[in-house]
This record gives structure tokens, C-alpha cells and sequence, in this order.
């Protein structure tokens, strides 16, 4: 079963990028998000008149994971009904979970990579010192980050049985990333309502996490990496609830919509 | 030849406006611009929120819309199988293609009208335009600069499989060169002189300075002398890609990609 769980997982990604030459891919992946990275650390060099750019570096570093978790993982159902697959995997007989997870594993694995390149040119570019940072914490943070914002990717997935503007969604998301998980202003700034959304977002308790780090005695870190697995456990379970229903409707009115 | 740019570009704001990407790029974007570059400008000691949010948010947006629609136009023609079609009417191609990107432009100025009815409504900010009549001057050439950079880039990804991949590559990196949301001061030296190669780089300029209040004309013309140069450099080149295209398929008897 673990086996077939990770062929899984491989043919998701093969099929998500065999397009694509190495180069591409990288491109796709790295350079475009870095230059996001760079882009949003300039803007808040220029308006918050600041040289200390650590929280941005780090907002921005964990944001590098919306290509992959939001744009790739959040078309997956939306992709499967564009290539006729959807009847196949609504109408399987094996369990659902699994392979909703399944989809999640590579775009992770490309997130962590993302992030922690980010983190590097980051610290290359706007001089962000890690040297009184605990390294052991700070990969524990990204990789809680990245599989709550995988979660959360699949519960964007299952939305597209819901929706057929995807696109649209997608990219109203990512900007909602931007705005609510305190990557590029403090999220103080909110009016209250803002700051409850905050709270719903993956990566804000993540983002607020390393940059605890970078401050020592911030006691907070397990508190907060516990609230950011809780939010992506929370994601996934509405991905598979959401699934579910689908799962019904389809069986029910013959077709695999729910719009 | 009038007949068929005005047809087309009629045609084209239809299109493009059924597609909910184009909707999210026109509609969706300067709205969140304007908010996430707000926060972010809010405590900058900019009194005036027209330059950099209003302006950048509106930009930003205008720049989306291009990215994702002009770019790829032809593209989606080939998805929809109508570029034999539309290459080999008595209509001239290159007509159609440039009524497509007038029409995408001119819709997408909408984003500057959304970003700033956001500014007003959710934040009541001051913004002033001090040269109404210079901002004209500029918004022209802006526009004209965007059409025609947008049919270097429409001719360019003609023959890639992989117009949505650069699409989506093309979008950050020119507004963070051309300094949207932040003079191209910002950057390092050597990354200035590759952003004075863009012309939307002197555009925004023009439009900025013309929201301060212009002070030296001498100075905005020789700007505006810049914006018109290299905008019939990049309109000589988008013929001569057209040339070469038209050749590369009369050869191959293919509009498809290799």
C-alpha cells in the first residue's frame, strides 16, 4: 500500500511535468518565484524605508511554496476533468484519502526545495543573518509550512469540483496568501476581521514561527507549528469531506460536477 | 484596414472578457494590488498614494492583462483552430493581431480605474494628480508602449509550445525592472541600464512625474523622446518578427509548433 502510495504520487508529478524540459522545470519552479521573492523584498525596502529585511525574506522565502502547492496541486481535480481521468478516480474502488494525499507529496518536496533556495539567495541578496538562528527548528518550521500549505493545496483541488473558474480562484488565493499570512506587512496592520481570516491561512502561524526564531527567547515556536499542522490537518479533512460529497453527487445525478 | 482594427478589437474585449482569468487580471488584481501595496505603503511617509499604490496597483493590473492575454492570443487562436484561418484572410494578419492587442489595452486601462475607486472606497487616502494634462501626454504614450511591447511578446511566443510558461515568467520580472511600485533607483546600477532597454521603464516615469506635478518640461519631453524612440524600435521589431513568421510558415505550410 505505502508501495502504490508513492508510485502514485510519482505518476502525479510525471504527469505534471513531463512537458517540461530540466530547465523549464527549473525555471518554472525556482527562478519565477524568486523573483516574486526579490520583487516584494525591494517593494518593502522602498516602503518601510528599512535595510533589516529578515521578516520579508522569510514571508517571501515561505510564499515560494504557493506555485507549487496553490497553482500545481490546486488544478489537479480541475486537470484530471480536462484529460476524462475524473470518472476513473471518482468511480475507483479504493480509498479516497490516500490518494488525495498522494497528490500532495512532490509539490511538498518541491516547496521545501523552493523555500530553502529562497531562503539562501534571500540571505545572499538582502543579508538576512541565520547565525543565531537554531537550523534544526528553522527545517522543522519549513517543512510544517509546506505540508499544511500542501493541505491546503488539496483542499483548493477539491474546490475545483465545486467551480469551473479555477483560474480565478487560484490567483485570488495566492493574493489572499500575500495579504493575511503577515509575509509582507505585519498582520497588526488588519482590521479584526483581517486578522481572524489571518488566523484561517496556512503559513501566517509558520511565518510567525521563524521569525520568532530570528528573536531569542520567542517561547512561542511549538505553540504556533501546532496551530500551522492543526490548520493543514484541517484543510486535508475538508479536501476529503468536500471529496466525499463529490463522491455522493456523482453517484447519485451520473455526472462528476458539482456545478 | 480601419474597419477591420475596430472589428477586431471589439471582438477581442468580448473574448477576452468572458475568460476568468482575464476577469481575475482586470477586475480582481488591481483591487488586491491596491490593498497589499497600501498596507505595505501606509507607513512610508508617501503622503500622496497615486504614485506608487494607486499608479503601481493599476499598473500592475494592466501589466497581468497583457502578460495573460495579448501574449497568448495567438496561442489560444491555435488551442481554438482558428489561426489558419485569421493568417490567411484577406484581412492582413498582422492587422488583426495588432486590432487584438489595442483592444486587450485599451480594456485593461479599466485597472487603473478600479485600483483607484479601491484607494477612495476602502481608504479614503489623499490622492492628487497635479499635471492632468502631462498625465494625459503620458497615459498615451503608455498605452501606445504597452500595445506595441505586447506584440513583440505576441510574436515572440507565436512559435512555443510553452506560451503559459513564459507567460507567467514575463509577468514579475518587468515590473520589477520597469519600476511599477519603486524608482528603478531602487536597483543596483548595472540592473538600471537593463531596465532603461524597456519601455515601459520611462512610461511610468512620465505618469509618476505627471502625478507630482511636473516641474521640469525639459525634462519630461526628453523622457517622453526616450519612450518614443524605443517604441518604434520595439514596433520595427514586432514587423520584422511578423516578416520572418510569415516566411517560416509559407516554408513549413505549418502554423503549428514544432
Amino acid at each position: 500500500m505505502i508501495r502504490r502510495f508513492f508510485e502514485q504520487a510519482y505518476l502525479y508529478h510525471k504527469g505534471r511535468s513531463a512537458a517540461f524540459h530540466a530547465e523549464e522545470f527549473v525555471l518554472m519552479q525556482l527562478a519565477y518565484p524568486l523573483t516574486s521573492l526579490i520583487f516584494y523584498c525591494l517593494v518593502a525596502a522602498y516602503s518601510f524605508q528599512t535595510a533589516n529585511l529578515t521578516s520579508w525574506v522569510v514571508g517571501n522565502a515561505f510564499l515560494l511554496c504557493t506555485h507549487a502547492c496553490v497553482f500545481q496541486l490546486g488544478i489537479v481535480f480541475d486537470s484530471d476533468r480536462f484529460y476524462g481521468r475524473l470518472r476513473s478516480v471518482i468511480a475507483a474502488p479504493c480509498a479516497k484519502l490516500p490518494l488525495i494525499l498522494s497528490n500532495g507529496v512532490f509539490p511538498t518536496i518541491f516547496a521545501v526545495c523552493a523555500s530553502v533556495f529562497g531562503f539562501l539567495i534571500g540571505s545572499l541578496i538582502f543579508g538576512v543573518d541565520f547565525s543565531g538562528v537554531n537550523l534544526g527548528l528553522a527545517a522543522l518550521c519549513i517543512l510544517g509550512a509546506m505540508i499544511s500549505a500542501s493541505c491546503f493545496g488539496i483542499c483548493l483541488s477539491a474546490i475545483g469540483l465545486m467551480s469551473d473558474s479555477m483560474h480565478l480562484v487560484l490567483n485570488v488565493v495566492s493574493y489572499f496568501l500575500m495579504i493575511f499570512t503577515g509575509a509582507e506587512f505585519p498582520i497588526s496592520q488588519l482590521p479584526l476581521a483581517g486578522r481572524i481570516v489571518s488566523q484561517l491561512m496556512p503559513l501566517t502561524k509558520a511565518i510567525a514561527a521563524m521569525n520568532g526564531l530570528f528573536e531569542p527567547g520567542d517561547g512561542a515556536f511549538w505553540t504556533l507549528m501546532a496551530g500551522e499542522l492543526a490548520t493543514g490537518a484541517v484543510y486535508a479533512l475538508l479536501a476529503w469531506g468536500i471529496f466525499r460529497i463529490a463522491e455522493r453527487v456523482a453517484r447519485r445525478s451520473g455526472k462528476f460536477d458539482l456545478f | 484596414m480601419m474597419a477591420v482594427l475596430w472589428s477586431t478589437m471589439l471582438l477581442q474585449m468580448r473574448k477576452s472578457f468572458v475568460r476568468p482569468m482575464f476577469r481575475f487580471c482586470l477586475l480582481a488584481n488591481p483591487i488586491l494590488n491596491t490593498i497589499l501595496l497600501y498596507e505595505m505603503f501606509r507607513n512610508a511617509g508617501e503622503e500622496n498614494f497615486m504614485a506608487y499604490v494607486v499608479l503601481g496597483a493599476g499598473l500592475m493590473g494592466l501589466w497581468s492583462c497583457i502578460c495573460f492575454s495579448s501574449a497568448g492570443d495567438i496561442n489560444r487562436e491555435r488551442w481554438s483552430g482558428t489561426l489558419a484561418l485569421i493568417f490567411v484572410a484577406p484581412a492582413s494578419f498582422p492587422v488583426i493581431i495588432l486590432g487584438k492587442i489595442i483592444g486587450n489595452t485599451l480594456l485593461s486601462l479599466l485597472t487603473l480605474v478600479i485600483s483607484l475607486v479601491t484607494a477612495v472606497v476602502l481608504y479614503q487616502v489623499p490622492l492628487t494628480l497635479a499635471s492632468p494634462l502631462y498625465f494625459l501626454a503620458a497615459l498615451v504614450g503608455a498605452v501606445t508602449a504597452f500595445v506595441v511591447i505586447s506584440a513583440v511578446i505576441a510574436y515572440l511566443l507565436t512559435l512555443s509550445r510553452k506560451t503559459e510558461l513564459y507567460m507567467n515568467c514575463i509577468e514579475i520580472p518587468l515590473i520589477l525592472l520597469c519600476g511599477f511600485v519603486f524608482p528603478v533607483t531602487v536597483l543596483p546600477p548595472a540592473v538600471q541600464t537593463l531596465s532603461r532597454a524597456f519601455s515601459p521603464t520611462y512610461a511610468v516615469e512620465l505618469l509618476r512625474m505627471a502625478v507630482w506635478g511636473v516641474k521640469d518640461a525639459g525634462l519630461f519631453w526628453q523622457k517622453y523622446l526616450s519612450l518614443a524612440g524605443l517604441t518604434a524600435l520595439y514596433a520595427g521589431l514586432s514587423l520584422l518578427l511578423a516578416r520572418r513568421i510569415d516566411r517560416r510558415v509559407r516554408i513549413s505550410a505549418t502554423l503549428e509548433v514544432a
